[in-house]
């Protein structure tokens, strides 16, 4: 071996160097020859590239390179580079709505114009404005005006009409002018605007508008009885309308049109059965039972070998396309592809959400709130190249490199020198795609487990449930505490407290629900108000990291009983979220255990646990002798 | 410009030659929301920006709007700095847009988003 491996004081420099999904870390240190080690730099640098490929190496140089630079040692002294045995596991997601609402024929307005005008309900047949003059005197209609009138002239036109004897009992518009008109009428009456396809509104038909008073919802349209009366359904018809009241339910205004084929249908797309294999035993279960009832039977199927959907429907079809990706990840240049059958799904979370989708036949760009169904999916590879990764890095380094350990137990390993931290110690790694839990008993034993689902499930639940569109906008609702701007010089903390500011806060903010991150307030494009969106992120990071911390805990715990935990330690880039620690704390004070955030070498809070874990192994059993090679 | 803030509202500053359309679309702007709009003939010699300022000083809601001679507005707040206005628009725009700067004045007393 060459004359580095052994200081003159018999100590050898090593750097532990975790690379994970996100992020690559490494710890530097020197080891005595009593097996002593003294801390000298960590770093932490974007992982370059697939985790587990060759590409990794790049990052991994960075990280070491910024170790030494910290530790102020040249990259000539390191004896040993340790690496992770990254743990094969990829996750995918995907996500399906399971119920749509049709509007197969033009019936319902129902949405929420800023300024409807006037208040009340008024039922009466549809007569365009321009043949108002020929409506029979005593019989209501409905006013449908199409764009390009202008406000005045629509006032005028009805009034004209009313003064002539018309029963004006109600008016829709293409425009934003309801308060306009409705301020010019000589006979107040319900004024729904905004409506984009007014000209789909069908003539000649009975027609009912709801506007409710500021502050209130409607009450008859929302109501399916109340639909009922308007127009006089029996109680087939009465069924055939609840959806309208529902998808109406919450509206400030509201417009039914009755059309005598029309009708909304609230149609369930099959979406199929999950097959689970595992515990020998084949379980079936029926997606649209729900989050709970698909868990429920993922827990029973445990460990699970494999999982697949029903061909031809929404669930065949989610998780073929988590193998493509996963095929597609794990594909190499050079190498033979790999064959989807050789990939496993070894767990696979649920969780119920839903997914504004627009109403198809709406006027209005209507949305209704689907139900959906979002599943994580792991997979288990057979293939990791950390070996290659680690000859890469030793020739780009100039020293020698080898896998120094298995992810999971160098996690609990480096959590240990978190203060107050003793076995039986388990570790929560809360990532970006999976879940891992890693369990150190008194006499030494480590058992870990992974389970499908992390930050990026979060951030995809918040995606859709606010219909944002925006990955990033998103993330940065997960990411940072919410605020509303006030005023243009202060803010109101979700918490309530408010700051102030020294210069004007930039129009586009006004009076938003804005995230704030450090480069300042960035608006969240939403009407929703504050509370809701709160409530939204809180309850999408307790379905996906609570459910997820139990889940995992459950495995590694002896006999499946969380309570025989003593110290739970939560590390990994989630673990510095503002929220998600306390929440897994909250729902884990009732077994009695310790659980926080981890504060790894009593500095590097929950980073860097897997990398000063490696120098810790080494130092308590080094790999001196011998070419280098893997520890197992 | 007597009488002017007396009642809460948005002001309205118009220059002497400030075209009819253009305040009218304005005042349809405010109006829509459901805020308060009073027209006030204001003096020469100001930007439309300093129209508005110098209105939203008057208000009692501290918001005005600035019509100039060619036609171009702004929306002010009593409190924000002169070169501060929360939204301005050209002399050429067209009329949806001149409803929305009435929009906007309207929307920054009821504390409401102004996209």
């Amino acid at each position: 071996m060459s004359t580095r491996d052994d200081g003159p004081t018999g100590t050898r420099l090593v750097v532990g160097v975790d690379i994970g999904n996100s992020t690559t870390e490494a710890c530097l240190a020197e080891v005595g020859p009593d097996g002593s080690v003294s801390y000298l730099g960590t770093d932490l640098t974007r992982t370059t590239g697939v985790k587990g490929t060759p590409a990794n190496t790049a990052g991994a140089l960075t990280a070491i390179r910024g170790a030494l630079a910290r530790g102020g040692r040249g990259a000539d002294r390191v004896a040993t580079v340790l690496l992770n045995e990254a743990t094969p596991v990829i996750s995918g997601l995907a996500m399906e709505t399971i119920t749509e609402t049709i509007i197969t024929e033009s019936t319902m307005i129902g949405h929420n114009p800023t300024t409807p005008g006037g208040e009340g309900l008024g039922v009466g047949t549809t007569v365009s404005i321009a043949g108002l003059g020929t409506a029979e005197p005593g019989q209501p209609v409905v006013c449908v005006v199409p764009p390009g009138w202008d406000f005045d002239d629509a006032a005028a036109a009805i009034n004209t009409a009313v003064a002539g004897g018309a029963e004006v009992v109600a008016a829709i518009l293409a425009g934003d002018d309801a308060v306009l008109v409705t301020n010019r009428l000589t006979r107040p009456v319900p004024v729904v605007d905004e409506v984009a396809a007014v000209e789909k509104v069908p003539l000649g038909m009975l027609a009912a508008v709801e506007v409710a008073p500021p502050g209130r919802t409607i009450r008859t349209l929302s109501n399916s009885y109340g639909l009922a009366t308007v127009f006089e359904l029996d109680p087939a018809q009465t069924r055939q309308v609840s959806p309208v009241a529902r998808a109406l339910t919450g509206n400030r205004s509201a417009v039914v049109v009755r059309t005598p084929s029309g009708d909304v249908t609230d149609r369930r797309i099959p979406v199929g059965e999950l097959v689970l294999r595992g515990a020998g035993k084949t379980l079936r279960v029926d997606v649209d039972a729900g989050a709970e009832a698909i868990m429920e039977a993922v827990a029973r199927a445990q460990p699970l070998d494999d999982a697949h959907g029903e061909p031809g429907t929404h669930v065949g079809g989610m998780l073929a396309q988590v193998r493509d990706t996963m095929a597609d990840v794990m594909d190499t240049p050079g190498q033979p592809a790999v064959p989807v059958s050789e990939i496993a799904i070894r767990d696979v979370l649920a969780v119920d959400t839903f997914v504004p989708a627009e109403v198809r036949g709406g006027l209005a760009g209507e949305v209704a709130l689907e139900n959906a169904v979002a599943l994580a999916a792991m997979v288990r590879t057979s293939r990791s190249r950390m070996q290659l990764v680690a000859d890469l890095v030793s020739e780009g380094l100039g020293a020698a490199a080898v896998i120094g350990g298995v992810e999971g137990e160098m996690a609990v390993n480096g959590a240990l020198t978190t203060p107050g931290v003793d076995r039986p110690v388990a570790v929560l790694d809360l990532g970006g795609g999976s879940t891992d839990a890693a369990l150190l008993t008194r006499e030494g034993e480590c058992t870990a487990v992974h389970v499908a689902g992390a930050g990026e499930l979060v951030t995809k639940l918040i995606d859709s449930e606010l219909a944002l569109g925006d990955r990033e906008v998103a993330e940065g609702v997960k990411r940072f505490p919410l605020a509303k701007v006030e005023s243009f010089f202060h803010v109101r903390h979700e918490d309530g407290t408010v700051q102030f500011f020294d210069q004007p806060l930039p129009p586009h903010v006004y009076a938003r629900v804005v995230v704030l991150s450090p480069e300042g307030p960035a608006p969240v494009p939403t009407r929703h108000g504050l509370d809701h969106v709160r409530r939204l992120r809180r309850e999408a990071k307790r379905r996906v990291f609570v459910v997820n911390a139990l889940r995992a805990l459950r495995q590694v715990a002896p006999g499946g009983n969380i309570r025989a935990l003593e110290f739970v330690v939560l590390l990994g880039g989630s673990a510095l979220d503002f929220e998600i620690p306390d929440m897994i704390a909250d729902a884990l004070a009732p077994y009695g255990i310790v659980c926080g955030t981890g504060n790894v070498l009593g500095t590097e809070g929950p980073r860097n646990a897997v990398a000063s874990g490696l120098v810790r192994a080494y130092a308590a059993e080094p790999v001196r002798s011998g070419p280098a090679a893997p520890v197992r | 410009m007597s009488g002017t803030g007396e009642r809460p509202a948005v002001l309205v500053y118009r220059h002497p030659g400030a075209p009819a359309a253009v305040v009218r679309e304005v005042c349809a702007g405010v109006e829509e929301e459901g805020v308060p709009a009073e027209v006030v003939d204001a003096p020469d010699g100001l930007t439309a920006t300093g129209l508005a300022h110098a209105a939203a000083q008057a208000s009692r809601l501290e918001v005005g709007i600035g019509v100039d001679a060619a036609g171009a507005t702004a929306v002010h707040h009593g409190k924000l700095p002169l070169d501060h206005p929360p939204a301005t628009l050209g002399a050429d725009a067209p009329a949806p847009d001149r409803r929305r700067i009435g929009r906007t004045g309207a929307r920054v007393v009821k504390n409401l988003p102004l996209g």
